[in-house]
């Protein structure tokens, strides 16, 4: 356990040898992880633990760590060594609760570089359990910290610390801690620009317009140059025997390898499994996710996203959100599910239900965006612009009602901005690695399924069925053909299957507009719609819900209204 | 001689004397370091917005308005600071 941002999730995977996520900013754990570790012949069961100030919560993830204390049979304490003032708070009343406890010193490295001195034999003696000293992200102290685990005890506390918490860190960190005066570094000169209101603003818009015309070009060029190659090197051949060998039709065929395009394989078109179920995933959407997964971890372990939030805080106020609301939401762009899992930061029930509404309908996952760049970005860039700015105003929008009309406070921001530091390769690399692992692992099954599906469904007829059902919504409201209802069935499964379906439909620009803007707000897919079960219980779903299907209707309708009123002229 | 945080200058080095806050805020502002005695120093300079940024223990905390309203300090001479530091 210890204060947010101090280093436990990198501890915990450096005991345990699990993966488990680290940033640099706080309340990247919202949730507990065990995991086993090796001490001496016997195993360990070990728990990392959403960071805290305080035994008293203040948020979610803070209340999952003050349940976890019961079940601990040792407490880990881990000390951001740079910031012992505030985390000795919470370390008196680790030791006060009698259970045995082991305090780790991170960030030690930086302890070194800033030339802090801490006298570690005093602090054991003050506090009267053992005191380790590590660097959890380069790994040193490590082997110390497992080999002095067993010397883990109820801390001893003088008398006079006991009856006052707050005069008794004084006079410990005084006592044990000595902090040299430095002139502002570069970093410190950096900082201050980052949050000032005009530079950090211009300075928030660079950095996101950067980061996303890098996914944009680096994710296109991979995809089209890169892997796209290697597809119709390697992979065509071995489809198009496999197609032979069935003899090019008959619904084994159909359902392995699809439908032929004017007499070959397309890789978007044809709908088999070993076609577009493969190609999906692993051609369009991969190289996207990556090179986002790669923008957002340099943001998150330089320290620059809290920083954002500061800038953004005045503009979220007015959504009923904080600041901090950049976490979950810049997580939901790359997957809705981990950026709804994030929104436990946020302290009140309020925010939590308007964070998780706006992921749901108005933050389209990597997956989705890379087709629909894809499939509009031919057309130039016109498409695009309209869909994203028609997100953009409706997230103001919705927003500032749900604020208006959500009973509840907005409490102000309090964080603690982390230190800028340089990102250590090794951990940012694993992290990119963990979740494009866990992005593969999730959807490939889907899409997968998705594909299987729709041939299921179109050999069975109920897509022509569903599609007819449904119609007057579809056609009438929102100006699109009959068949793109069964892209809305499918979307619920896998969002990014579902937009692959529009591009075998013979649509215009007008419509492919409308289709991918309905696309991005109505259902999230499957996946988000379990975990948003999970965190807002079933009342705020349904309310989530409705909320959803009176958007998109009039988003649908409005847009499809407006387009039509400007191809006339 | 005592103001709110929110009217200390840039870069003004100030003791915090008391907090007019609740007991619910006062321990989460304790719990991160924030409490009487201690020095703090604004490192943004005020402006519309008025959040406060504020460098107290080496680190960087951001707090809304209000609750910077909350929290009074003693700003202190220039050469008093670099002592007490």
């Amino acid at each position: 356990m210890g204060n947010p941002n101090a280093g436990k999730s990198a501890i915990f995977s450096r005991l345990t040898g699990s993966h488990v996520v680290v940033s640099n900013y706080s309340g990247t754990t919202v949730e507990f992880i065990r995991g086993k570790m090796k001490l001496a012949d016997e195993t360990a069961e070990l728990t990392d633990v959403p960071g805290a100030y305080t035994l008293g919560p203040a948020n979610r993830a803070e209340q999952v760590a003050a349940d976890m204390l019961k079940d601990g049979d040792v407490i880990i304490n881990v000390i951001d060594a740079t910031n012992m003032e505030s985390s000795l708070y919470l370390t008196l009343q680790l030791l006060q609760t009698g259970k045995p406890v082991l305090i780790v010193l991170n960030m030690w490295d930086e302890v070194l570089k800033q030339n802090i001195k801490i006298d570690i034999g005093k602090l054991e003696s003050i506090f009267g359990v053992p005191v380790v000293s590590t660097s959890a992200l380069s790994g040193e102290g490590i082997i110390l910290l497992k080999k002095r685990l067993t010397e883990a005890r109820p801390g001893s506390l003088p008398l006079e610390i006991r009856n006052d918490n707050l005069k008794a860190i004084g006079h410990i960190v005084r006592n044990t801690q000595q902090v040299p005066q430095n002139a502002p570094s570069f970093w410190q000169q950096l900082d201050y620009m980052t949050v000032h209101p005009v530079s950090g603003t211009l300075i928030a818009l660079t950095t996101l317009f950067l980061s996303f015309a890098f996914v944009g070009w680096f994710g296109d060029w991979l995809q089209d140059d890169v892997i796209e190659e290697l597809f119709k090197f390697f992979w065509l051949p071995v489809a198009e025997s496999i197609s032979a060998g069935l003899g090019s039709a008959g619904w084994i065929h159909d359902i392995l390898i699809g439908e032929r395009i004017e007499g070959r394989i397309d890789f978007i078109e044809s709908f088999g499994l070993l076609t577009t179920g493969l190609f999906i995933p692993i051609a369009v959407v991969l190289p996207y996710v990556f090179c986002f997964f790669l923008v957002l971890s340099l943001l998150e372990d330089i320290g620059y996203l809290p920083r954002i939030g500061v800038v953004i805080d005045t503009l979220m106020q007015r959504l009923g959100l904080q600041g901090l609301s950049i976490v979950p939401i810049m997580l939901g762009i790359g997957c809705n599910v981990p950026g709804v899992m994030a929104g436990r930061v946020l302290e009140t029930k309020k925010q939590r239900f308007i964070v998780a509404t706006l992921i749901a309908i108005v933050v389209p996952c990597m997956a989705q965006q890379a087709m629909v760049i894809g499939l509009l970005g031919q057309a130039g860039i016109t498409g695009l612009s309209i869909v994203y700015g028609t997100l953009f105003i409706l997230w103001i929008v919705l927003g500032i009602l749900m604020n208006l009309f959500l009973k509840g406070k907005t409490p102000e921001m309090l964080m603690d901005l982390p230190p800028f530091r340089l990102p250590y390769w090794e951990s940012s690399l694993k992290k990119i690695y963990m979740r494009m692992n866990s992005f593969i692992k999730n959807a490939l099954p889907f899409v997968l399924l998705g594909v299987f599906m729709v041939n299921l469904l179109y050999t069975m007829g109920i897509i022509d069925f569903i599609s007819d059902a449904f119609s007057p919504v579809i056609t009438t409201l929102f100006g699109l053909p009959g068949e793109s209802g069964a892209a809305l069935i499918v979307g619920f499964l896998r969002k990014d299957v579902a937009v692959g379906m529009l591009a075998s439909l013979d649509m215009n620009l007008h419509q492919l507009i409308v289709a991918s803007v309905v696309l991005m707000v109505y259902f999230p897919c499957v996946a988000t719609f379990v975990v948003l079960f999970k965190e807002l219980g079933i009342w705020d779903l349904l309310k989530l819900i409705m909320i959803m299907i009176v958007v998109v209707i009039i988003v649908g309708g409005g847009l499809n209204l407006l387009l039509g009123l400007t191809d006339q002229i | 001689m005592h103001k709110p945080l929110t009217n200390l200058k840039r870069r003004e080095y100030a003791e915090i004397v008391s907090f007019e806050c609740g007991q619910m805020l006062c321990n989460r502002l304790e719990g991160m370091g924030i409490r009487l005695g201690k020095i703090i120093t604004r490192i943004n300079a005020p402006f519309m917005s008025g959040k406060v940024i504020v460098l107290i223990n080496g680190h960087q905390v951001a707090l809304g308005r209000g609750m910077a309203e909350k929290i009074l300090v003693k700003p202190m001479e220039a050469d008093e600071t670099g002592k007490s530091l």
